[in-house]
């Protein structure tokens, strides 16, 4: 075995085709004068040694870069994923939620598909998010080796040289206006909850009863037909409250025309509510008499505190929320 | 600290290496000549940084190169392109001026610390 040989291979397999031979025979004279006349294994692994790691030598010779994003990408880059993988993330969840509520399974128990949701919610963002990494990484990798330009000035956003006017672009948001990712992203799941239960109801909302090893439903608490009877404007909750939540996520502050879009949907969301929780037949008979008997009350009175306390507690906190979204949006 | 010391040490002398190899490159040099006219005025270069700089230089037009082969070992000249002569002459010029004006910073400085 010859170490030279193995050596020159080994730094010019890394280099390009049209190069190799001229650099090896270049490499190869100069290992020569580098050894004595007589030279043992010793005197070649000493000046090989001298040459270097053959990857590095390899590299210094290579015009390629030697990583994947170099400093002139990297910021609009890691900007990218910051922006992209959120939004990524949310759509694909709503898209999920989206499936199991329009494709009813029927027979399965409400737990299994809240929890079916969750588990493959969790994998969906993961693979989501590992499909975002790769292709930005792979496209900015190709735009690294494809750039041949002589700048190697960072660049911005726009893929542009950074100059003073970049700033008028940039919206200074004060912290007492400002919404949060989580804000966001807590409303969204919190849209995704209540419209599965309400979808659920009549196997998720009702009287649960323990019977020595674990709770048994016993009897739902609303009428499913009633409530799915109420589709459409329920659907158009749920359009709004996304729609809302997403020019949230985009404005990243409160304004005035967002506090104003907020408080019509709390006005629609009030009163659908109380239109579908005052219809005679939204609570199921059996509850009625199985509570208010626990209570001792009479029925007729116990469905209207029902009635009117959820209503009056809805009422204060779309109240409340309304108020607080103009509040903010006046902060400084 | 020795460390530290060690990287600041060679990123100060890789920007001179260019300078120092293009001032050897008057006469026609193989490689191994010219680490040794580099080595004698207290210039290191590793092998792996010198070999891919010439081939560079060659690219850049600073230099040119032939194959000698009338002795038992083929070598590989590099000489200064009239270009490089020129480039040359401007990137001396340059450092001198530069490290005249360092120079006189550090110089300055020790007057400083002296007071």
């Amino acid at each position: 075995m010859n170490l030279i040989d193995v050596y020159i291979g080994e730094v010019t397999r890394r280099l390009p085709e049209k190069n190799r031979e001229d650099i090896a025979l270049e490499l190869r004279s100069a290992i020569g004068d580098m050894l004595p006349e007589e030279y043992t294994e010793e005197d070649v692994k000493e000046v090989l040694s001298e040459m270097g790691n053959p990857a590095v030598l390899a590299g210094n010779y290579s015009d390629r870069p030697m990583h994947l994003i170099g400093p002139r990408y990297y910021d609009v880059y890691i900007s990218l994923i910051k922006m992209i993988l959120p939004i990524a993330s949310v759509i694909s969840l709503i898209s999920l939620v989206a499936e199991y509520i329009f494709s009813p399974t029927e027979g399965k128990a409400v737990l299994d598909i809240v929890l079916t949701i969750m588990g493959e919610g969790i994998w969906r963002i993961i693979e989501v998010g590992m499909q975002v990494f790769f292709w930005l990484t792979l496209t900015f990798a190709i735009i690294e080796r494809a750039d041949k330009g002589k700048d190697t000035a960072p660049l911005t956003t726009d893929l542009k040289k950074w100059t003073p006017d970049d700033l008028k672009k940039i919206t200074y948001i004060p912290k007492k206006r400002s919404i949060s990712k989580y804000e966001v992203f807590g409303s969204l799941l919190w849209t995704a909850i209540w419209a599965t239960v309400y979808f659920y109801a009549n196997k998720l909302l009702g009287i649960y009863e323990s019977n020595g090893d674990g709770l048994v439903f016993v009897t739902p608490s609303m009428n499913q037909e009633v409530l799915n009877g109420y589709w459409p404007a329920v659907i158009v909750i749920i359009g709004f409250e996304i729609a809302l939540a997403l020019y949230k996520l985009v404005k990243k502050q409160w304004t005035k025309r967002i506090a104003f879009f907020n408080t019509i949907y709390e006005v629609i969301a009030t009163l659908v509510f109380i239109v579908i929780v005052t219809n005679p037949n939204v609570f199921q008979p059996e509850f009625i008499t199985y509570t208010s008997d626990l209570f001792n009350v009479g029925a007729d009175e116990f469905v209207s505190r029902i009635v009117w306390g959820s209503s009056a507690i809805f009422l204060f906190f779309a109240g409340l929320n309304s108020f607080e979204g103009f509040r903010k949006s006046k902060a400084q | 600290m020795s460390n530290l010391l060690h990287s600041l040490l060679t990123e100060l002398r890789r920007g001179n290496l260019t300078l120092a190899v293009l001032s050897q490159l008057r006469t026609p040099q193989y490689g191994y000549s010219l680490v040794h006219r580099l080595e004698k005025s207290g210039i290191t270069i590793e092998q792996s940084t010198l070999y891919p700089l010439l081939r560079r230089l060659e690219k850049q037009e600073l230099v040119t190169s032939s194959w000698d082969t009338s002795e038992t070992r083929p070598r590989k000249y590099y000489v200064l392109s009239d270009y490089g002569i020129e480039v040359f002459l401007k990137l001396k010029e340059e450092w001198i001026k530069n490290t005249q004006e360092l120079h006189q910073l550090l110089e300055g400085e020790e007057n400083d610390e002296s007071d």
